[in-house]
């Protein structure tokens, strides 16, 4: 559509995200002037965003400090601009940006808090779900476990992580010394997910994240237990993987046992 | 003093903002207010501790949805997920009605996540108004559209906002939600008489009221909804009610959240400002010497300071 009023609003976003462009000439300068008028715009349409982000990384704005993370914000504004109708969702590009963007690529636990910090913003607000209990396990005739399947809870987030993110978190949280940046040798899975209304993570062995992802898959107990001889003897790999399950429903993580 | 309406919904009384900070407060308390608003965006999430929340505040109070992404006035098409997501929220809480704002967002898919003024001319008009009625035969209902604060005049507008709003809810058989802290803020910025503003909108489809603090930078006053409401507010409220009888009223505090007791006072100024207003007695005294109320003139917004105006409402 190509109208005047199309292009008009064209030049005043253009002007709220760039700065530049023709609208001034289309404001009435008054006791105000156009340039300070639209100027009210620019700013507030910053300020807005960037108190979104410091909403929802609060751990990021803890390593980075004030300042930096009000310069580190405004690039981000810049490089992503909203694209959903919720500013709920306005940092979900963050931690993409971070690791792609200098300086903040050269320090890459950034990129790594801010996945956490938004991994904690999607399973606060994810779908509810009932919760299985280990009593459901129970009743469970062995003859039906090899076909078992699991759903998990709609708020569970899956991550790997190389840096020591979570702990950062913790420590701006607790309000103690923030460790110092640390790289693991290899990338490390996380769950995070929410019960009740409090989000819970940790981190996972490499048989954990792997049998996790198979029930994410919809993949069953015997196609589990199978795929985890890899790194359990066969001869206790059923009743590891009980093990495993018995916890994650104490944990709330799994919504339904399908038989 | 507007009779009752056939096209407004019956008033609710007096309300707050459902905001997170008070929602134990709310459901731990005696019933102090008589409804709620909410921000529909915050509950357009797929669960967790916010819809949790609005629903048991939900059980125990009646609740208006007002959104802040409709952008009824942009150019780009009108967002389809955004108004799926708007009823299938609407269909769990079952307002009493539902508002956004007259207003765009962005353009070309971009979200700005403000309230942008609109140029008040025929081709917004129309735009507008055609726009209002998909989205109410979309809804099933009418939409309450807000007069919003604005920092900016266009050249190209040809008409006033009142005279827009007026307008645009006639064609659209829409409903009015009459901010009167943005229609000071805006006096101010622009230098109008606000009373002007309030003759100019229908009374029949003025369906609720909004309260609020704003900022003043003495060259201009920014809405931040973070302030309580000042004396030139809560006297254009008196002047509204006056106009507009008992609509439905609520205060909006977005940031500097008070205690939920010390906006639950503040509302009880606006009820008692009311029941002033629309006692026996009260229009009796109106009747004899009229009311004056301070406005500010363009002189006024230019130095920074609002002037009482000579003028009376009866003139």
């Amino acid at each position: 559509m190509d109208t005047t009023l199309n292009k008009l609003q064209g030049d005043f976003q253009r002007y709220l995200l760039t700065l530049d462009g023709p609208m001034a000439k289309e404001v009435v300068s008054d006791a105000l002037d156009a340039q300070t008028r639209l100027g009210i715009y620019a700013d507030a349409y910053r300020l807005r965003l960037l108190e979104a982000l410091q909403t929802d990384f609060v751990a990021l704005r803890a390593v980075l400090g004030d300042d930096e993370f009000d310069a580190m914000g405004r690039a981000y504004i810049d490089a992503y601009p909203s694209q959903h109708y919720s500013i709920r969702h306005f940092g979900r590009n963050l931690s993409r940006f971070l690791a792609e963007t200098d300086p903040y690529r050269a320090t890459p636990v950034l990129a790594e808090i801010a996945r956490f910090e938004w991994a904690m913003t999607d399973a606060f607000d994810a779908q509810d779900a009932t919760v299985a209990t280990v009593a459901d396990m129970a009743a469970v005739a062995p003859g039906a476990w090899p076909s078992l399947r699991f759903g998990l809870h709609p708020s569970l987030q899956r991550i790997e992580l190389q840096w020591n993110a979570p702990p950062i978190w913790k420590a701006v949280d607790e309000n103690t010394d923030i460790p110092e940046p640390q790289q693991a040798e290899y990338p490390i899975g996380w769950m995070l997910w929410r019960n009740e209304f409090k989000i819970y993570f940790r981190s996972l062995s490499v048989d954990q994240a792997w049998m996790l992802d198979q029930l994410l898959t919809g993949a069953t107990f015997s196609e589990v237990c199978e795929g985890l001889t890899e790194w359990i003897d066969a001869q206790h790999v059923a009743a590891h993987a009980a093990g495993l399950l018995k916890q994650w429903l104490e944990d709330g993580l799994i919504a339904t046992i399908d038989y | 003093m507007a009779a009752a309406s056939s096209l407004t919904h019956p008033p609710l009384g007096f309300g707050l903002g459902l905001r997170t900070d008070h929602y134990e407060s709310i459901l731990a308390g005696p019933r102090r207010v008589d409804w709620f608003e909410i921000i529909s965006e915050n509950y357009m999430v797929p669960g967790g501790k916010p819809l949790h929340f609005l629903d048991r505040v939900r059980a125990e109070y009646p609740l208006v949805m007002h959104g802040v992404s409709l952008s009824i006035g942009s150019t780009d098409p009108l967002n389809r997920d955004y108004l799926r997501d708007l009823k299938i929220l609407a269909e769990r809480v079952q307002p009493a009605w539902i508002s956004d704002h007259l207003c765009w967002g962005g353009v070309a898919g971009k979200n700005l996540h403000d309230l942008l003024p609109l140029p008040y001319n025929r081709e917004t008009l129309e735009h507008v108004a055609e726009r209002v009625q998909q989205v109410q035969d979309f809804l099933g209902r009418r939409l309450l559209l807000e007069n919003v604060s604005s920092y900016l005049t266009y050249k190209r507008s040809e008409m006033s906002e009142w005279e827009f709003l007026r307008e645009v809810s006639e064609r659209a058989d829409c409903l009015i939600l009459l901010d009167v802290n943005n229609i000071y803020v805006s006096s101010v910025n622009h230098g109008f008489n606000p009373i002007d503003y309030l003759e100019g909108i229908p009374a029949a489809r003025v369906q609720q009221f909004h309260l609020a603090g704003h900022r003043n930078l003495e060259t201009h006053i920014i809405d931040t909804h973070d302030e309580p409401i000042v004396d030139p507010v809560w006297n254009l409220y008196r002047e509204a009610v006056r106009r507009f009888g008992p609509v439905s009223t609520m205060i909006e505090r977005d940031d500097n959240i008070p205690p939920y007791e010390e906006l639950l006072t503040e509302l009880d100024h606006a009820r008692a400002i009311a029941r002033e207003v629309l006692s026996p007695d009260a229009k009796a005294r109106e009747g004899r010497n009229g009311c004056s109320i301070a406005a500010p003139s363009k002189a006024g917004a230019r130095r920074g300071a609002s002037v009482a105006a000579a003028r009376l409402p009866s003139e």
